[in-house]
């Protein structure tokens, strides 16, 4: 293994040195002590009852766990990083067959099982190439196997679900950990993570302060087209302004890019997080697990990061290339 | 094209410990996993230490739903019993052990749940919403119980009166009921001892019978 990619992979050193991440390091800290105290705030002053409080106060509990366990394995390296979302995507994807009931079909859940390890595995060892023959060949193996069972009753579903669930999890998340592969990886997962994570609060504020017409009320009757349009305009700020430091001397400082990539995060995280509720609505469950106290399951929380990622992956690629100046296949020496 | 059916898992929103000590409780592919590695170890360490001779497999059904009922005088019974099935038995067969030993822990309840693939019977409170439970998940999933109707480990060797609680669980089905005949696991690890000892054990599967054939609740209530 080559000393670049040995210091990108395992090098901690310069965790710090670009100033989106250690601002953001700093802000998140600081949000992480100032929001248990702001909701003891609220209590006190009698803004709001007992029972959201205590709801608040799990929640910022979740988060004290939650942030470490995100922003660490950044910070660490990127093979810790591929590691944190590879075990990310094998317990969403243990969710969601759990949810759906395909976990009973075990050879077809092991076949996407072993396809999404073979995905982290192309990740890993930066070979793009794999990487986007994978999806193929699994969906393949995948129709061929179910055919197996010589159980034609259920088929569609059972293909389906699976074929489903490994685009779903396995690529989505796949192209968010391939991210790790780029130089200059720590700075573009932060940003992005970022503006997914505010995407979803600006959200829920804009929606709480202006919110009267129902974005889907068949779909999640909780949001509104104020807040959806309020996630649009101030994600798309936040992620123009950060990013002007992220992609500093490329082609995506310019602002139309930051903008169109300001509007994918949004647009994309708000679609993710509406696939999910459809989802759980379609099986008439209200979350996807219980993972993390506040929250519901991990796939509850990463939802929204199943969509932005492929296509911000596939937008920066186009214009400036991921992990052009880093070695391929690390692992298996190409 | 039938019409698409979603069965998410019984236990889905139970949370770890909820999970392992309820009888709603569903293996995945890593249960299935942990599951295989475990009675694969299992049989090789029943294999040495203790030699068992296995017969009447021919009795077993082919598929489920069945009970299996044994003989119970000591741990290693429920072992003896599952690790001699076929795997494709073995893989729905759940052992139904006493919540009061087997899930009073944490540690005790993920190990019956993960490893044994267990479901815990409330033998000091077992009303008849937790038997229709158990019934229900034995028709409808279907799957295998391994069941000891004596309801405790005999401390003497020999066989004790039944509780009614096999009875009750099967009325009213055409559950086939296979009776097993243990020997020498009372010998290899009593009640009163601490760790097994490698003496030779014998597992016997018998014919099938049905509820009809078992004693009704209320007599074996009495007995």
């Amino acid at each position: 293994m080559s000393d670049i990619a040995r210091d990108r992979l395992f090098g901690v050193g310069n965790a710090f040195d670009h100033p989106v991440v250690l601002w953001v390091s700093i802000a998140l800290v600081a949000l992480l002590i100032a929001a248990p105290l702001a909701a003891v705030l609220l209590r006190r002053t009698g803004r709001i009852d007992d029972a959201h409080f205590r709801e608040l106060l799990l929640r910022c509990l979740s988060w004290m766990v939650l942030a470490p366990l995100m922003i660490g394995p950044v910070l660490l390296g990127a093979a810790w990083f591929i590691g944190f979302v590879f075990v990310i995507m094998l317990l969403c994807y243990r969710e969601f067959v759990r949810a759906t009931g395909l976990f009973r079909e075990r050879t077809l859940s092991g076949v996407v099982l072993l396809a999404i390890t073979a995905l982290g595995f192309a990740v890993l060892d930066h070979w793009y190439g794999f990487f986007v023959a994978i999806p193929a060949l699994a969906v393949s193996v995948i129709a061929a196997v179910a055919v197996l069972a010589d159980r034609p009753a259920g088929y569609i579903q059972r293909v389906g679900l699976a074929v489903f669930a490994f685009l779903f999890i396995g690529v989505g998340l796949g192209h968010f950990a391939y991210l790790g592969n780029d130089t200059g990886y720590r700075p573009l997962i932060v940003w992005l993570v970022l503006c997914v994570e505010m995407n979803d609060v600006f959200a829920y504020i804009c929606g709480k302060l202006f919110g009267r017409r129902r974005l889907a009320p068949n779909t999640s009757p909780g949001k509104t087209f104020a807040g959806g349009v309020g996630a649009l305009v101030l994600t798309t700020a936040l992620a123009a302004l950060v990013g002007r430091f992220v992609f500093d001397q490329t082609v995506l400082a310019a602002p139309a890019h930051l903008i169109g990539l300001g509007l994918i995060i949004s647009v994309g995280g708000q679609l993710g997080d509406l696939m999910l509720s459809s989802i759980k609505r379609d099986l008439g469950i209200k979350d996807m697990g219980t993972l993390i106290p506040g929250h519901g399951g991990l796939l509850d929380r990463f939802d929204s990061l199943l969509l932005v990622a492929p296509a911000v992956f596939h937008y920066v690629r186009y214009f400036i290339g991921i992990g052009l100046d880093q070695p391929a296949r690390t692992l298996s020496g190409g | 094209m039938r019409t698409w059916e979603y069965k998410p898992a019984r236990d889905l929103g139970l949370a770890g410990h909820q999970r392992w000590t309820s009888v709603r409780r569903e293996s995945g592919l890593d249960d299935w996993l942990i599951q295989s590695i475990w009675w694969n170890a299992t049989r090789l360490g029943l294999g040495l230490m203790h030699r068992p001779r296995v017969s009447g497999l021919g009795h077993l059904p082919a598929h489920p739903p069945f009970v299996l009922v044994a003989n119970h005088t000591s741990h290693l019974d429920a072992l003896v019993v599952v690790a001699s099935l076929p795997r494709r038995l073995r893989r729905v067969t759940l052992a139904l052990a006493a919540d009061d030993t087997f899930f009073d822990s944490r540690p005790r309840a993920a190990f019956a749940a993960m490893c044994l693939n267990a479901l815990p019977l409330r033998r000091h409170r077992m009303g008849g919403h937790s038997l229709d439970e158990l019934r229900d998940r034995l028709v409808g999933e279907p799957c295998g119980y391994l069941l000891f109707p004596e309801g405790t480990r005999s401390r003497s060797g020999a066989m004790n009166p039944f509780k009614p609680g096999l009875g009750m669980l099967i009325a009213g089905t055409d559950v086939p009921v296979i009776p097993c005949r243990i020997v020498g696991a009372f010998e290899a690890w009593p009640p009163h001892a601490t760790q097994p000892r490698p003496i030779r054990s014998a597992s016997t599967s018998g014919r099938h019978c049905d509820s009809t054939m078992l004693p009704t609740p209320a007599a074996a209530g009495n007995r």
